[in-house]
């Protein structure tokens, strides 16, 4: 089994933040010129740098720090299958090679950081997507993914037809099902009287279902057959398997992470009417740059809607016509008018 | 000459895996240079002695391995292929999980029945293998394949059902279980805190379970013998297929311990991010060691050694982890090539042995085998 | 004229073994020569040197007088030479054209050019092979001359036969003899394999004797005997198949009455098999292999499942006893294929002595092998029955045949056996160790064991057995008596040639195989 083991979890991102037309937030832009020569050291999920998705995501805000605040990044990455131990391991080394500040990006490391931030106490980390270990020298970066999907689902459901939908989960983890848990309520909250179609690919430990175009085009091809129009897929690389079907169907899709509108081949573009963006690039560049001013601080920052760290995109401009309602839902989110749950 | 015989089969027995990681040794080195990386350096990382705390972590890792190994290794011995101790430890640590989670039963107790539980599971997962084979004459290739995907597919299903997850958290869990029913570590090795699982004690006696089982027991005598060849079982008055379905219960058995140590030396639940995988290794380890509790043990240490090293690689050389994908997978190819290679040799070696000494013999001029 | 073949100093080496020592002979044009000696003594190791399929450490092969150097097979066949080897190499769902242009397809194309040349080799030589039959449906015997017209076809003038009457009965082999007069008359030249001495004096025009991998002498076979040449190829005085006075009691311990075994296909793979075998009393079962031989056997040793019938030891009923229980009710058994059957072949010999017995004393104490008594029982197995090895550690793929065998007629022997089922006994081992073997069954015959033998050789059967049945599609004939029926009787029987009344057959004691009268040897056991 080609246990993409545990974490791929988060393989749900693009890379692509200066793509969003939502506001970053904090100092994302910054131009900051700190050529601080700090060492921040990144252990990365399965895959690790050049996954196409959630871990390249993190790379990218490594890249930007690196060019623009002149820090010095050390990566390593995990390996198929491994102990955690080996995960404690990576942390370790880093910090035994004078990397103080260390991003664990992926929630299968909060084992390994919670053990080793309380054996270093000096040291800094950053978790990206994961609660499950607190401390003061963690700050966990996490995301309202239920929130940025409850608004494409508000989309998906004014922009169907046929009052049918779709949704395709990579892996049947609790991460994706708070995608799911916003995707349906944005799309009951314009019509209660909606179909949604709900499948995940695979079960966990197999996370193959966030690489395999194969199974996400099998998967959506079977709702357009039974009345879908529009599919949204958070699944990672099968995305691109949802866009082919989509396609070759006629029908609509939505992608995830990053505004896939931009990256996806020519010829599915047109398909992709939006995006829910996730922006692990810029948690990542925000992290580091704290630690260049000096400022870091423990504890859980939400990417939420509020903050910008989530967000639909309008790449295409199929939105254009009901970008308005978007935004009214995504007041009223902000607002704490509508509060989108976090389980189906 | 029985010492002598001996000296020379572990002497041959030996050739094989130095051969294999010689290969491997240029194989790799061949890949670093034509991948530009450096070479010296890479070996200096491999080769330095690890620190105690890895140490530690690859006793750990190797213990789980060697489980996993043996219980692969069970079916080997009688040329079964259980792929499916993948599928068995997992299905297997998810049921003792979810009991020993509820902490009904007292510390030691719980632990114990919990055991058993795994092992029943295991056995009972590769069971449904051996019973297809021995009743519908399906290859137990194909079946623990199945079987695998199943299983992912019936723990997921089910952890969901019996999870107990925080609020926002990522990771599914089973309930954690009582601390008095954790087990605790071994400070077996000195410069660290860290401990080596107390499960490490289980793997060495199921190590040597199956040493006595199968050199010393009547079972472990057929069971071999069908290995070797299942015609002459047959003839001997092997009922073979009865063995084939002990096997794999056995087999499996062996399978439903090896998440023990993690679950109750390090995770304490079964969860989405239990180790995967491992039943695969243990099929690498037992080629590797081939089939021998002592040799299986070398196996799982490498293994484990090789693996904790990528660290290291990536940190401090610069090199890619898959490096050493790229060395345990030539070592396994490389010792299954050498290890027939060697096994002709030795082969050859003894057939001269037996005519050189039986020309040495007196009144050896008539025709060999005449009664005199 | 120069000789067809000329083979001068070839010597040929496999680590430990010299296999051929300087063997030097020459074949003339236009006869048929045969190689003899006893198994072993490396005379398939030659064949293949001529066949170009394994190459001589010294020595050189002429061809009509020029040396060769022979590479591959397919070098061989340039030069002329065909091989026909004993196991036939024919795909039984294609036809004979098929079977025969494959492979040789730039000869005479593959449709109506090779059709036409196969018939005309066919009728040249009197092989009497049609193009188009499917080989499935053909019979042994022209098996045999399809594989000859393969050689034939791809233009060899010099034929090899190795062993080629092992396969065949009686008739057969005086129709395939026929042939090769045929092809010798034409000017072929034939090298044909044997130790059947018998044939080779009929047939032979000349006669090449091999003794451990060299050649000791070359004869004419018109002054010769058969005894002769028996004694030049083992070097020694010639053991035959006899027994002495009956020991047959009135004790049946092996009864069989209406075994039945249900086949895939309409018909029974044994049908009806009746026989009784007393304390005491060898039956010998002759018959072309797979007419039921193999499945009797398996069915007495609870291997299968008879559909009818019961087969009772002693008094006990054992149809439905599994393997085990039969073994340890004192069934010995020397299967017909001992690798497959008998042995672990990489096993140490100590486990091979109790292999099949690894439920009784001294083998096991409870669930534990008992090593040391196993390994002590082994040494005396090995002793008592001159297995030659240099030790028990030694694995059993070590030993040579004879010596394999040895020690699995020691160990069915050592377990205090009522009955002992022996298929093949002799098979493919040297004269010496099959004087040996047969002194083993002509021991356990006076010792009160009711034996039953299974053979090919009907030399073997007729000399050991105290009543002969022969075997033919899954059925049993009636009893012949083996002190006047000849092995052309069996064979016919073998063959459903004879229709007339087995057991009658009388008629003609002047033609009747070696049986000479010798008395028993092998007092030298004892326990």
């Amino acid at each position: 089994m080609k246990v993409t083991a545990a974490m791929s979890v988060a393989a749900l991102a693009l890379a692509g933040c200066g793509t969003s037309t939502d506001k970053t937030p904090a100092a994302g832009g910054s131009t900051t010129t700190a050529a601080s020569g700090m060492k921040i050291g990144m252990a990365y999920d399965v895959g690790g740098r050049g996954d196409q998705s959630f871990n390249d995501a993190a790379a990218a805000g490594l890249d930007k720090a690196k060019a623009e605040l002149g820090i010095v990044p050390k990566e390593a990455t995990a390996v198929n299958g491994e102990p955690e131990s080996a995960r404690e391991e990576r942390l370790l080394q880093l910090i035994d090679a004078g990397y103080k500040s260390v991003i664990a990006v992926g929630f299968a490391y909060a084992p390994s950081v919670k053990k080793v931030a309380a054996a270093n106490p000096d040291v800094k980390f950053a978790l990206i997507d994961s609660t499950d270990a607190t401390g003061a020298n963690i700050e966990n970066l996490t995301f309202a993914e239920n929130e940025g999907s409850f608004l494409v689902g508000a989309a998906a459901a004014l922009k169907s037809k046929t009052g049918n939908i779709g949704f395709i989960g990579g892996v049947n983890v609790d991460l994706i099902k708070k995608f799911e848990a916003g995707y349906v309520m944005g799309a009951k909250t314009v019509n209660p009287a909606i179909k949604v179609q709900v499948k995940y690919l695979t079960q966990p430990p197999d996370f193959s279902g966030f690489g395999d175009p194969a199974k996400g085009k099998i998967a959506a091809a079977g709702m357009y057959q039974q009345g879908a129009d529009v599919v949204y897929a958070a699944a990672g690389g099968s995305g691109g398997g949802v866009f082919q079907a989509a396609a070759a169907a006629g029908k609509m899709a939505i992608g995830v992470d990053s505004d896939q509108a931009l990256t996806a081949p020519a010829d599915v573009k047109s398909v992709i009417i939006t995006s829910m963006i996730k922006k692990v690039d810029v948690a990542t560049f925000d992290f580091i740059k704290a630690m260049t001013e000096g400022k870091f601080t423990a504890g859980n920052k939400v990417y939420d809607l509020k903050a910008g760290g989530v967000g639909y995109s309008t790449t295409g401009g199929q939105m254009d016509d009901i970008k308005a309602k978007l935004d009214a839902y995504k007041q009223q989110i902000i607002d704490g008018k509508i509060v989108v749950p976090t389980k189906p | 000459m029985k010492a002598t015989l001996d000296l020379r089969r572990v002497g041959l027995a030996l050739v094989a895996p130095v051969l294999a990681i010689l290969v491997a040794f240029v194989v790799t080195s061949t890949v670093l240079l034509l991948a530009g990386d450096p070479v010296v350096e890479v070996w200096t990382q491999l080769l330095t002695a690890p620190r105690p705390r890895l140490v530690v972590a690859i006793i750990n890792g190797a213990s789980v391995y060697y489980l996993s190994a043996i219980a692969v290794a069970i079916g080997f011995r009688m040329n079964l292929f259980n792929i499916g101790v993948d599928g068995q430890y997992r299905i297997a640590a998810f049921a003792a999980a979810v009991f020993a989670g509820q902490g009904w039963l007292p510390g030691p107790l719980n632990i114990i029945v919990s055991l058993l539980i795994a092992v029943v599971v295991g056995a009972a997962w590769a069971g449904i293998a051996g019973w297809l084979k021995v009743t519908r004459g399906v290859s137990e290739v194909i079946s623990t394949i199945m079987l695998n995907a199943i299983a992912t597919g019936l723990v997921s299903f089910l952890l969901f059902r019996v999870a107990d997850s925080t609020a926002g958290s990522n990771v599914t869990n089973t309930k954690t279980i009582p601390t008095s029913s954790q087990v605790p570590g071994f400070a077996l090795v000195p410069g660290t805190p860290n401990k080596v699982y107390g499960f490490v004690l289980l793997a060495a006696l199921v190590g040597i379970a199956y040493w006595v089982i199968l050199n010393k027991t009547r079972f472990g005598y057929d069971l071999r013998a069908t290995g070797r060849s299942e015609t002459a079982a047959v003839a001997s008055g092997v009922n073979v297929k009865r063995m084939v379905l002990t096997a794999m219960l056995l087999s499996g058995a062996a399978a439903g311990l090896v998440g023990m140590p993690l679950l109750f030396g390090q995770d304490y639940s079964y969860g989405t991010t239990f180790q995967p995988g491992l039943g695969f290794a243990g099929i690498a380890i037992a080629l590797l060691g081939r089939n021998h509790p002592v040799g299986i043990a070398f196996g799982a240490l490498l293994w484990s050694y090789l693996e904790q090293q990528s660290n290291g690689l990536q940190i401090t050389v610069g090199v890619s982890s898959e490096l050493v994908f790229i060395i345990q997978g030539v070592i396994v190819l490389a010792v299954v090539i050498a290890y027939e290679v060697v096994r002709r040799a030795g082969l050859r070696m003894e057939q001269r042995k037996v005519a050189r000494q039986l020309s040495d013999q007196p009144g050896s001029p008539t025709p060999e085998g005449v009664t005199v | 004229m120069a000789p067809a073949v000329e083979l001068q100093g070839i010597t040929k080496r496999f680590p430990g073994v010299v296999a051929n020592r300087d063997v030097t002979f020459s074949v003339q044009r236009g006869t048929v020569h045969a190689i003899v000696g006893e198994n072993g003594a490396g005379k398939s190791t030659l064949m293949k040197i001529l066949y170009g399929v394994i190459r001589a450490d010294e020595g050189t092969v002429k061809v009509d007088g020029q040396p060769l150097a022979l590479h591959s097979p397919s070098d061989a066949i340039d030069a002329g030479i065909g091989m026909v080897f004993q196991h036939f190499m024919l795909a039984d769902n294609l036809t004979v054209l098929e079977n025969v242009v494959l492979g040789a397809e730039k000869r005479h194309g593959i449709a109506d050019r090779a059709r036409a040349e196969i018939e005309r080799i066919s009728a040249d030589y009197g092989l009497n092979v049609h193009a188009d039959d499917l080989v499935a449906d053909l019979g042994v015997g022209i098996r045999q001359r399809v594989e000859i017209l393969k050689v034939l076809y791809r233009g060899a003038k010099i034929l090899i036969l190795d062993e080629p009457t092992a396969v065949l009965v009686p008739q057969e082999v005086d129709e395939l003899f026929d042939n090769l007069r045929e092809l010798k008359s034409e000017g072929l030249t034939v090298i044909f394999i044997s130790h059947k001495l018998d044939e080779v004096l009929s047939v032979a025009d000349s006669i090449t004797v091999i003794r451990r991998g060299t050649t000791v002498a070359t004869v004419d076979p018109k002054s010769v005997t058969s005894r002769q040449l028996a004694e030049l190829m083992v070097g020694s005085e010639l053991p035959s198949a006899s027994t002495d006075a009956s020991t047959v009691t009135d004790r049946p311990l092996l009864a069989i009455t209406g075994l039945t075994l249900a086949g895939a296909g309409v018909r029974d793979v044994l049908h009806d098999i009746t026989l009784t075998i007393h304390a005491g009393e060898v039956l010998g079962v002759a018959g072309v292999e797979g007419n039921g031989q193999a499945e009797l056997v398996e069915a007495i040793m609870g291997m299968r499942e008879p559909t009818a019938g019961r087969i009772l030891l002693a008094d006990q009923d054992i149809s439905d006893w599994h393997t085990r229980e039969i073994r340890e009710a004192g069934v010995g058994y020397i299967p017909e294929d001992r690798h497959r059957h008998a042995l672990l072949l990489d096993a140490p010999l100590w486990e091979n002595t109790m292999l099949g017995h690894q439920t009784e004393s001294p083998n096991v104490k409870g669930i534990w092998v008992d090593a040391a008594g196993a390994k002590a029982g082994a040494e005396r197995i090995l002793a008592e029955y001159d297995v030659r090895t240099p030790s028990i550690y030694v694995t059993a793929n070590s030993l040579s045949g004879g010596n394999q065998q040895k020690l699995i007629i020691g160990r069915e022997m050592s377990y205090t056996p009522r009955v002992l089922v022996a298929a093949h006994p002799t098979r493919g081992v040297d004269v010496g160790a099959q004087a040996a073997i047969w002194d083993h069954i002509r021991r356990a015959r006076r010792e009160g064991l009711a034996v039953l033998l299974i053979s090919a050789d009907l030399d073997e059967l007729i000399g050991l057995s105290d009543t002969i049945r022969v075997i033919l599609r899954g059925q049993l004939s009636d009893e012949f008596d083996p002190d006047v029926v000849t092995a052309q009787d069996l064979g016919a029987a073998m063959t459903g040639a004879d229709q007339r009344e087995p057991g009658t057959v009388a008629d003609d004691p002047g033609t009747r195989h070696t049986k000479a009268g010798h008395g028993t040897q092998g007092e030298e056991e004892g326990q």
